[in-house]
C-alpha cells in the first residue's frame, strides 16, 4: 500500500518518470490540436484529461509537472509565446486534481465510486478557481506586469471551460478507465502461499 | 499529424552543431530577454537576429510556412479580442495619454496608444515564436535533456523532457491510425459532414484508445529503461554531448553578456521606475 506521502508525492521510479513524460506529451498535443478556442490564449481542450489520469494513476505531484511540462511543450510547438504564469496555474491545477488516490479513489484497482465523483467535481471547481483565480493573476503581474483584466477574463474562460472538460469528459473516462482496470482485480498475488514455500 | 519541427538527428548547419548546453542556455536567457519589456528598441534587433537564425538552419519552408500563418492568425485573433475585452489599454502602457483615431461608439475605439501597445504585443509573439522556432529546429530531445541537466535540473525532469518530445510522433501516429480504423467502422470525421457538437463527442472516441494505448506503453517503455540501468546513480551523463569548439565559446561570451544586461535592465527597472510602463516616442 502507497502512504499518504507516496499519494501525495507520488513514487519517483522509472515507471513515473515515463508516465509523466507521456503524459505531457499528450497534453502538449492536445492543447495544440484537441481544443476549441473560447477566448485569447484559451481552449475548451481535452488535454485537461491528461492530468487527472496520471494523478489517478501516480499521485498529484506527477500531475502537476506533467500539466506543466505539457504546457511548456504546448508553447514551445504552438508558437503563441511563452506563459510560464500559465505553466505554473497549470501545475497547481494538476495537483489540485491529481489529487484522486488521497481520498481513495484508486483507478488502478478499479475504484471509483459516486462519492469520489463528487469529490473529485468540487476538487475540479476549487482547483481552478485557487490555479487560475489566485495563483496565475500574481504570477502574471510578477512576471509581466499589469495586464490584470485581461488576464481575469482569460482565468473565468480557462477556468470555465476547464471546469467544464474536467467533469464533462474526466468523469466518464474515469468511470471507464476504473471499469477497465477492474477486471483484473479478482486476480490476487497470494502472497501467504508464497511465504509459506519460501519457509519450507 | 507527422511533426516535421522535431528532429531526432542532430543537422550540420552552424547552429545545430552547438552543443546542447550552448542552445538551453542561450534560449532560457533570450526568453527572458523577450519576456522582460515591451520595448520595441529591444525587440526589434531579437527579430532580426531570430530571422537570419531561422534561415540559416536551412529548414523546409513548406511546412515551416503552415506554421506561420497558423500563429500570424490566432495571434491576430488574440489582438482582436484584447481590444474588444480592453480598447483603452494603451493608456495604461504608454503613460495615460489616449489620441483617438477611429471612434466606433463610446466604449469602442482606437487610439494610437493601444494601435502601438497592440502591435508591440504582435511583434513581441512573432519573435518568440521565431526564437523558439530555431530553438526547436536545432535540438534534438537528447540534447534538450542534457542542456536542462548543465543548468541544474534534476535529471528525472530532463528525461521527462526527452522522452516527451520523441513520443510527440507516436501521437501523431497512434491518432492517425485510430482514426483510420474508426473510419473503416462508419464513423464521420470529416469536419464538413459534421455539426459541432458531434465533433467534439467524437475527439473524446478517438481520445479514449488515445491515452489508453499510450499508457499501456508506459510499462514496456520503464522496463526497458530499468533493464538499462536507468536511474541508478545520483548524476548522469549524456553521450550526445561532446566537447565546447570555437562557436560554443563565442556564444558563451554573448549570451554572458545577454544575461548581465537583462540583470541590469530588470534591477534598474525596479529601482527607478520609468514614467510610462513601455517605449512610447510619439508622447
Amino acid at each position: 500500500m502507497k502512504t499518504t506521502s507516496q499519494k501525495i508525492l507520488g513514487v519517483w521510479n522509472t515507471k513515473t518518470v515515463v508516465a509523466i513524460a507521456i503524459g505531457a506529451a499528450l497534453f502538449g498535443v492536445l492543447m495544440n490540436y484537441g481544443g476549441i478556442p473560447v477566448f485569447t490564449n484559451t481552449k475548451l481542450t481535452t488535454a485537461m484529461i491528461i492530468p487527472v489520469i496520471v494523478g489517478a494513476m501516480f499521485g498529484a505531484l506527477p500531475a502537476a509537472v506533467a500539466c506543466a511540462v505539457g504546457n511548456l511543450i504546448a508553447d514551445l510547438i504552438g508558437g503563441w509565446g511563452y506563459w510560464f504564469d500559465w505553466s505554473i496555474g497549470n501545475g497547481v491545477l494538476g495537483f489540485i486534481v491529481g489529487l484522486l488516490p488521497l481520498y481513495g479513489a484508486n483507478i488502478d484497482e478499479g475504484i471509483f465510486k459516486p462519492v469520489h465523483a463528487i469529490i473529485y467535481a468540487v476538487a475540479c471547481v476549487i482547483g481552478n478557481a485557487l490555479a487560475f483565480g489566485v495563483i496565475t493573476p500574481i504570477l502574471t503581474t510578477l512576471f509581466y506586469g499589469g495586464e490584470l483584466e485581461i488576464t481575469f477574463l482569460q482565468a473565468m474562460a480557462a477556468g470555465l471551460s476547464n471546469t467544464l472538460v474536467l467533469v464533462i469528459i474526466g468523469i466518464p473516462i474515469l468511470i471507464l478507465l476504473a471499469r477497465r482496470n477492474a477486471r483484473g482485480t479478482d486476480l490476487k498475488l497470494e502472497e501467504k502461499e508464497v511465504k509459506e514455500e519460501q519457509n519450507i | 499529424m507527422k511533426s516535421p519541427l522535431l528532429n531526432l538527428i542532430p543537422g550540420d548547419t552552424y547552429l545545430h552543431k552547438l552543443t546542447g548546453k550552448t542552445k538551453v542556455r542561450a534560449f532560457v536567457i533570450l526568453l527572458v530577454y523577450i519576456i522582460m519589456s515591451f520595448d520595441l528598441r529591444l525587440i526589434l534587433p531579437l527579430f532580426i537576429v531570430g530571422i537570419i537564425g531561422l534561415v540559416s538552419l536551412r529548414p523546409e519552408w513548406k511546412t515551416l510556412r503552415y506554421f506561420f500563418i497558423v500563429v500570424a492568425a490566432v495571434n491576430l485573433l488574440n489582438i482582436v479580442l484584447f481590444w474588444l475585452a480592453n480598447p483603452d489599454i494603451g493608456a495604461f502602457w504608454c503613460g495615460g495619454s489616449r489620441t483617438v483615431l477611429v471612434s466606433f461608439t463610446k466604449r469602442l475605439f482606437i487610439s494610437l496608444e493601444t494601435l502601438w501597445y497592440l502591435s508591440i504585443r504582435f511583434l513581441k509573439m512573432i519573435t518568440s515564436f521565431l526564437i523558439s522556432m530555431v530553438f526547436v529546429l536545432s535540438i534534438t530531445p537528447s540534447e534538450l535533456a542534457a542542456g536542462l541537466y548543465s543548468i541544474k535540473v534534476p535529471y528525472k525532469i530532463c528525461t521527462i523532457f526527452s522522452i516527451a518530445f520523441r513520443y510527440i510522433p507516436d501521437i501523431g501516429r497512434d491518432y492517425e491510425n485510430i482514426k483510420i480504423s474508426m473510419q473503416a467502422r462508419g464513423v464521420e470525421l470529416d469536419p464538413k459532414k459534421v455539426p459541432l457538437m458531434d465533433r467534439i463527442k467524437q475527439n473524446v472516441l478517438i481520445l479514449v484508445p488515445l491515452i489508453i494505448s499510450s499508457f499501456e506503453r508506459v510499462g514496456n517503455i520503464s522496463n526497458a529503461m530499468d533493464l538499462r540501468g536507468y536511474g541508478r546513480g545520483k548524476t548522469r551523463t549524456y553521450y550526445c554531448e561532446h566537447e565546447e569548439g570555437k562557436a560554443d565559446k563565442i556564444f558563451k561570451a554573448i549570451y554572458t553578456g545577454l544575461l548581465l544586461f537583462c540583470a541590469f535592465w530588470i534591477v534598474s527597472r525596479i529601482i527607478y521606475p520609468p514614467p510610462s510602463k513601455m517605449w512610447y516616442p510619439f508622447s
